[in-house]
């Protein structure tokens, strides 16, 4: 009953969510030069036809009554057509994004995967030169630009090593993706590495703050050996802080796959949206910020759950 | 333990404000950070007075030197000395980062700190719109002004600034939720305190500690974004330059192994970034604020 | 033959700022089926001798000395060595039940892993133990109990949860650090209750370590006294209490509040004296603060709360109530409502005269000019930002905006003066004093406006019964002086009985009687409220036997 009630009332707070970013992009689509018609029908309309487009479309009428025509487009999943690809922009989106959540899942899951436990091994040395020197790293990786780093991942492994090839696997369908693992390995290790810097700190911190608390100190009155009570209770729930930060740090892990696309030129929605922008694509690139910000707010939403699964305690509101 | 708590209080009689500088300056990262930083400042904004370059006109004769000589840095494409590139670029990096942090932070904090203080309603749509902020990653919205506009030093430092309020709006806000119901806040209106004196003695001389620590490590991130915002096409433009706008501008010589355009800046964004980190860190624990992980 | 013997033990705690010596020279021995109590102050050190018999001290923590547990040695034992000691031959009863469990395990798991921990069977098998010991702990439907998170469980049955990984493996020794310090009386009293049997099962040694005279006099076959890391005064439970020989002791005991008790064989046959004898009724003078039907509920949708029901209170002036009632009886609520923190849902206040809910803006700033207010915890209470005089001289920039510095100066002196604290106090931090000198503060800063009612919310459940004592002082001598009106609420009868010359009494957000203090809580009208004084432990061993043995007779007919 609880959990049923805890998830309706985070649903309705994603659905407003998503209803505020659609506001976002229907003011972002007035503030384009031209605004929206020249939006749509591209750079070599001519001023009568954009009138008539205003005229047609509704858009001379007032702002309110356009956002709710805008809403009734978008529920029929029409983002618009692309004027340099000339397909609807939906379609465009549908066949890319599959590959893009294909790469930010693999970058998550090879970023988490070190991550936590080398979080839980730095709390248990804490202060040890070990520690300092993970820490350290971590650093490094978190304050390098994604773009420097998978350059450098480029002139290392593919220019001196060339143990993986510079590109990453080409293709329209995940099948064609997956049948080149070894061109995916350098793309998710540039996505990864942030990530491993900012969750082995957020782990180690959320650590020691359990590895403090009064119910390690029960566990070791009633005999439990210290590396059982890590495994057994300290780290579900050090993990729990953790999974609530996972949900943070999806548009992160958005913005890094833009990089990574453009930089291992993958053919996902990063890409698309990169040269959509140098060509002023208006509709795709409107087009892919609201379906990356609605599968953000999914992926929140997700990390959300997963936090209330692991974590039976009520959690009214999050701050 | 009461021992433990007794003894700590006991051995507290240094007044407020001393205690946690003198345990920043025990944190040796933190001190190293900001040793760090003060010397990119000298180096950005004092440097070039001692060692002039020309980072305006092109000199085609002294295009790709290596590094060696006079050229400390070797040259670029187009003739500049990277050395006193470093400096001129810097400076824009530093600018726009520090001044887009502090926007950031100070936006975030008015935000927050009203949402939290007004609750209710007002609260619960504040925090939605701060929710869908968060839901557009910043580098697409970037992506999509930099298809738009072109914006000169001080439009950047506003559309950086604009992006990146959200996470401190957040921290202010649960500040505040905090301290409002801290008892002598309560005391306070239980004696007919107005809300301008509880928020303006109380909450947010109470939250300094935390927005300053918050501001430390949004001048970091902003400064990352700097990075980001030549790469994506948003950045200054040419003759001006910065750190990001050098190592972008450097990607492709560094195929054809001219390290000497990617590597200086490269190591410049990463030295800053790590040193605000690490003084964001040391500000963290001194204040003994809960922040950031 | 010992359970426990500690000898010439020394502590010392290493920190950034030094060496704090904590324990000094303590020897001390526990027989098998012997309660030994630990008692003394904050800082007195008697936890630390507890954590170090069980060698769970910090990491910063130097031992010197011996303590044997059962014959082993744990003063630098290996912290394997520990493990098989703890739990089997040693376990612990740690004060604070809401965060002794592991929330995210079920509770049957926990105990499980103590029981499999010392001994070889499987995990069905130690379910099952799991499941007997929470029966035995007197928790109800253990089977589903077991499958619980702890915070299913109230704090009282958590604690029950901790004690039965205690006894999961029939210790020798249990240690019991505060173990009812967080509890209501009534649990208080049903916890000593099952602590008693449990080791009483086994002939189990117990080291008591509390500070609640009441409850060494309920439990306990010995004391030692501690003072600044020290012991100062061992003997039994009678000589300890009822004839003192240190000191210290005898000052500890002179301030412990004592609760007024009928004799329990009497009790029954008691009839209703006249209630106009047992206290000065001030019926006459006009309400300082009335509560009229107060009805307050928090949260919306079906997880509404009911904080108050129809609650009625009326303060009069130069009176004072007493606010009583276990934790959730709404007392903090009712006392926030008199003060306008909390809106009511329905109902009135009445504050000076006016009705709090219709004044707004410039005249009720100046209804609220006359009240003064004093919360529980003292760290809280003050802004750490602010000097002492800062602190003081809020009200006065609140409402005499007009006053010069000089003289806001003078009245910060003079309200630091009623309070007995120096002015040399007046430009330290908070940080810089004591919780008693702290909770002095917050009074001046409450009186400085010279208030016609005082709201005090649990002032002195934060500080040691000798601090305690102090402050309920001043605040009596005050009110003789100043005679302002007092709304009290308190969790401690004994505090209220001296204290109130009226008390009301709360359960579950509704006024469960009211009188005048000495009429109400000697003689009882309700059985809730016989029940809840029936539960405060009093410091006199054998009149406490009496009224145990009283208690248990009555609850077997």
């Amino acid at each position: 009953m609880e959990t049923t009630l805890y998830l309706a009332r985070r649903l309705l707070q994603a659905l407003a969510v998503i209803l505020i970013v659609t506001v976002v992009v229907f003011c972002l689509l007035h503030a384009l030069p031209g605004g929206p018609a020249r939006g749509i029908l591209g750079p070599q309309a001519t001023a009568q036809q954009i009138a008539a487009f205003n005229h047609e479309q509704g858009l001379d009428r007032p702002l309110p009554v356009q956002y709710v025509y805008y809403l009734r487009t978008l529920l029929h999943g029409d983002l618009g057509t692309s004027y340099t690809l000339n397909d609807a922009v939906s379609r465009l989106i549908e066949q890319r994004l599959p590959k893009t959540l294909v790469l930010t899942v693999l970058s998550a899951l090879a970023g988490l995967a070190p991550a936590i436990p080398l979080g839980m091994w730095q709390a248990v040395r804490r202060n040890k030169p070990a520690d300092h020197v993970v820490t350290a790293l971590g650093f490094v990786a978190y304050s390098t630009p994604v773009y420097f780093l998978g350059l450098l991942l480029i002139l290392v492994f593919t220019q001196t090593l060339r143990w993986f090839p510079s590109q990453a696997p080409q293709g329209d369908t995940l099948s064609q993706v997956f049948a080149d693992p070894v061109a995916l390995v350098l793309p998710v290790l540039t996505g990864a590495a942030s990530m491993v810097a900012v969750f082995s700190r957020y782990m180690r911190a959320a650590t020691l703050e359990n590895l403090a608390e009064d119910y390690v100190r029960t566990a070791r009155a009633g005999g439990s050996r210290p590396a059982a009570i890590l495994w057994k209770h300290v780290f579900r729930n050090s993990l729990t802080p953790v999974i609530a930060m996972l949900g943070y740090y999806v548009p992160v892990l958005f913005g890094g796959a833009l990089v990574v696309e453009q930089l291992f030129n993958y053919p996902g929605m990063g890409l698309l949206f990169w040269s959509a922008a140098q060509s002023s694509d208006y509709p795709v690139l409107l087009g892919c910020v609201l379906v990356i910000s609605v599968a953000t707010v999914i992926g929140t939403l997700l990390a959300d759950v997963v936090q209330r699964i692991v974590d039976p305690r009520v959690k009214a509101e999050r701050t | 333990m009461t021992a433990v708590l007794r003894a700590s209080s006991a051995l507290e009689p240094v007044a407020g404000y001393r205690l946690p500088l003198r345990r920043f300056a025990h944190n040796r990262p933190a001190v190293a950070g900001l040793a760090v930083v003060v010397l990119f400042l000298l180096f950005c904004f004092v440097g070039p007075l001692i060692h002039p370059t020309d980072q305006t006109h092109t000199d085609l004769t002294q295009v790709n030197l290596a590094p060696g000589g006079a050229r400390l840095l070797g040259t670029d494409a187009v003739g500049h000395d990277e050395f006193g590139r470093l400096m001129y670029g810097g400076k824009v990096s530093l600018l726009v980062g520090l001044a887009s942090g502090v926007l950031a932070t100070v936006v975030g904090t008015v935000w927050g700190a009203v949402a939290g203080y007004a609750g209710g309603w007002l609260d619960a749509v504040m925090m939605r719109i701060v929710d869908a902020g968060i839901a557009i990653p910043a580098l697409f919205i970037l992506l999509v002004v930099s298809a738009i506009t072109t914006p000169d030093t001080l439009g950047l430092i506003v559309v950086l600034g604009l992006v990146s309020w959200l996470v401190p709006s957040r921290l202010v806000r649960a500040e505040t939720l905090t301290l409002k119901s801290r008892d002598y806040v309560l005391t306070l209106r239980a004696i007919g305190g107005t809300h301008g004196r509880a928020i303006g003695r109380h909450i947010l001389p109470n939250s300094v500690s935390t927005i300053v620590v918050a501001a430390t490590f949004q001048v970091a991130d902003a400064i990352l974004l700097v990075a980001y915002v030549s790469y994506l096409g948003l950045g200054v433009q040419p003759p001006s330059t910065d750190w990001g706008g050098m190592l972008s501008a450097g990607l492709t010589a560094a195929y054809s192994g001219r390290w000497w355009l990617i590597v200086p800046p490269g190591l410049a964004i990463i030295l800053v970034v790590c040193a605000f980190n690490a003084i964001g860190d040391g500000l963290r624990d001194a204040f003994d604020v809960r922040g950031r992980g | 033959m010992t359970v426990l013997s500690i000898e010439n033990l020394a502590v010392t705690f290493s920190t950034d700022t030094g060496d704090v010596p904590a324990v000094r020279d303590v020897s001390l021995r526990v027989r098998p089926g012997e309660t030994l109590a630990l008692v003394g102050e904050s800082g007195s050190g008697k936890s630390t001798v507890a954590l170090a018999a069980t060698g769970l001290l910090a990491q910063n923590a130097r031992v010197s000395g011996r303590i044997s547990v059962d014959g082993t040695e744990v003063v630098g034992a290996d912290e394997s060595a520990l493990a098989r000691l703890r739990g089997r031959t040693v376990s612990m009863v740690f004060q604070e039940p809401a965060t002794a469990l592991d929330p995210l395990s079920r509770v049957g798991a926990q105990i499980a892993e103590v029981v499999r921990n010392h001994r070889r069977v499987s995990r069905a098998e130690a379910a099952r133990a799991a499941v007997e010991l929470l029966r035995r702990v007197g928790v109800a439907e253990p089977e589903r109990r077991a499958s619980a998170f702890p915070f299913q469980l109230s704090g009282g049955q958590r604690q029950r949860v901790v004690i039965a990984m205690a006894i999961a493996n029939s210790p020798g020794l249990l240690i019991a650090d505060e173990p009812t310090t967080a509890l209501d009386v009534t649990v208080q009293a049903e916890i000593l209750d099952l602590l008693r049997a449990s080791a009483a099962d086994s002939g189990t040694g117990v080291l008591l370590v509390t500070h609640n005279m009441g409850v060494v006099a309920d439990f306990a076959d010995r004391v030692a006294v501690m003072l600044e890391g020290e012991v100062v005064e061992t003997g039994p439970v009678e000589e300890v209490l009822l004839r003192p020989g240190h000191e210290y002791t005898r000052h500890l005991l002179a301030a412990v509040p004592r609760l007024t008790v009928a004799e329990p064989e009497r009790a029954k046959y008691a009839e209703k004296p006249e209630r106009a004898g047992s206290a000065k009724e001030p019926a006459g003078s006009a309400p300082v603060v009335e509560l009229r039907d107060v009805s307050v509920r928090f949260g919306r949708g079906h997880r509404t709360v009911k904080a108050l029901t129809d609650v009625s209170l009326t303060v009069r002036a130069g009176e004072t109530v007493g606010l009583v009632g276990e934790s959730a009886s709404g007392k903090s609520t009712a006392a926030r409502v008199a003060l306008g923190l909390v809106r009511p849902d329905s109902g009135s206040v009445t504050l000076f005269g006016s009705d709090l809910a219709r004044t707004r803006g410039r005249p009720r700033r100046s209804l609220l000019s006359g009240v003064g207010v004093v919360l529980q915890d003292p760290v809280a209470s003050l802004d750490a930002r602010m000097s002492v005089a800062e602190c003081v001289a809020e009200p006065l920039r609140v409402h005499q905006r007009g006053m010069s510095a000089p003289q806001r100066r003078a009245r910060v002196a003079e309200a630091l003066e009623l309070v007995r604290l120096s002015d040399g106090l007046a430009k330290r931090g908070p940080r810089e004093l004591s919780g008693g000198q702290r909770q002095r503060v917050s009074l001046a800063r409450a009186l400085v406006l010279q208030p016609r009612l005082l709201v005090a919310d649990e002032p002195t459940s934060a500080l040691d019964v000798s601090v305690q004592r102090t402050v309920l002082e001043v605040i009596a001598e005050l009110q003789g002086e100043l005679g302002f009106a007092c709304l009290f609420v308190s969790h401690d009868l004994a505090v209220v009985q001296e204290f109130a010359q009226r008390v009301v009494v709360l359960r579950a957000g509704a006024v469960e009687e009211e009188g005048p203090t000495m009429t109400t809580l000697l003689r009882p009208e309700t059985e809730y409220t016989r029940r809840l004084i029936a539960a405060v432990p009093v410091p006199d061993p054998v009149l406490q036997r009496r009224r145990r043995s009283a208690l248990a007779a009555e609850a077997t007919t």
